[in-house]
């Protein structure tokens, strides 16, 4: 099921899945030169802690922090039914 | 010590999050409440939890203004956050049996919001439940169901901010004074908080970090009351009697513990 959390305000990312035949991971960012990397090593790190493959995640992102990306993350697979 | 001013922050806002010990408030309440509409209140509880796992506050107290006991959000609300580093709850809309209710859920601090009739009637009984750290005033959500209108002036709130005050004296919580809500108006902010504090508030809270500064000095002793209190003290350790004449006032024990907490305070924001 596809399902999303977050905003697009600043310091925030909006963040959708669904599910996919294997992991893969868009990320658009105001800041994707300096952190595209960082973003979506910590999108794989939390699927990775949910043990969760067969995801596709979409980030938008405005500058998100970390734990905002983790959160916005974890709200949509919840909302999705990939998490308890 | 009582904190002297309460920022509520809204905790789906990750820049207001990862900013909240900038803003200078010496307590914040993150909250899950009216500033975060109902399809989000799952998204706050996970950004809040995340952001407080990672992140450790030691100069600012944090608490978290639930969703209301009668509301469907409510055990949720409290079951996801009662482990995390925070001070304690901020309950909306609070009687007794809430309290009551929260109480059996967490042994944390709890500020209830007087913010309706029944509640201004049975602040006592509030006031004297286990856990209780102070008395928050909502007059709006008041003054709206008793169908009136705020005004500068706060008569219209003027009976029941002194029982707040006394009620919190009596039972030695913080009697937290209802925000300003014109946020740009900072002569009328000025002015609400000196009621405040004159009518014995010990806090105030804001809904905007911009009110923060004009709160923290209204509440902190000036210059002249630090040397006051300070001379009393000095004179109260030298002298044998247990009352004494100081610029020609009496000066009993009242007043000397009176000028002891202002030393305390003096000295908890480094003006000593």
């Amino acid at each position: 099921m596809k399902a999303s959390a977050g905003t697009y305000e600043s310091s925030d990312c909006n963040i959708t899945v669904q599910y996919n035949d294997t992991t893969l991971i868009n990320v658009e960012s105001i800041v994707f030169e300096q952190f595209g990397d960082q973003i979506k090593e910590v999108i794989i790190q939390t699927l990775t802690t949910h043990n969760l493959i067969n995801v596709k995640v979409d980030c938008f992102d405005k500058g998100a922090l970390d734990y905002t990306i983790k959160s916005r993350l974890e709200t949509a697979l919840k909302r999705g039914g990939y998490i308890e | 010590m009582s904190s002297r001013s309460y920022l509520f922050i809204p905790g789906n806002t990750p820049s207001m999050l990862q900013n909240l010990d900038v803003f200078d408030a010496d307590t914040v309440i993150i909250d899950f409440e009216d500033s975060v509409v109902s399809f989000d209140k799952d998204a706050a509880r996970i950004l809040v939890r995340n952001f407080l796992e990672k992140f450790d506050f030691t100069t600012t107290e944090i608490y978290i203004r639930i969703n209301d006991a009668t509301s469907e959000f409510f055990t949720e609300d409290v079951a996801s956050t009662k482990d995390l580093n925070i001070t304690g709850y901020v309950l909306p809309k609070a009687l007794p049996d809430h309290i009551l209710k929260l109480n059996n859920l967490t042994d944390k601090l709890i500020i209830p919001i007087i913010e309706t009739p029944m509640a201004v009637l049975r602040m006592e009984d509030i006031a004297k439940l286990p856990n209780i750290s102070g008395l928050l005033l909502g007059a709006e959500d008041l003054t709206k169901d008793l169908n009136i209108r705020r005004t500068l002036e706060a008569t219209e709130i003027l009976y029941t901010r002194s029982k707040l005050v006394l009620v919190s004296s009596a039972y030695n919580i913080d009697s937290i004074d209802t925000p300003w809500v014109d946020k740009d108006n900072l002569d009328g902010l000025t002015e609400d908080t000196l009621n405040a504090k004159n009518l014995g508030f010990t806090s105030k809270c804001a809904i905007h970090p911009n009110h923060i500064e004009v709160i923290n000095t209204a509440f902190t002793p000036n210059e002249l009351e630090v040397l006051e209190a300070k001379r009393i003290v000095k004179k109260a350790l030298e002298s044998t009697k247990g009352a004494f004449s100081l610029d020609g006032k009496m000066v009993d024990l009242p007043i000397i513990e009176k000028a002891k907490k202002t030393i305390e305070k003096a000295k908890k924001y480094n003006l000593l």
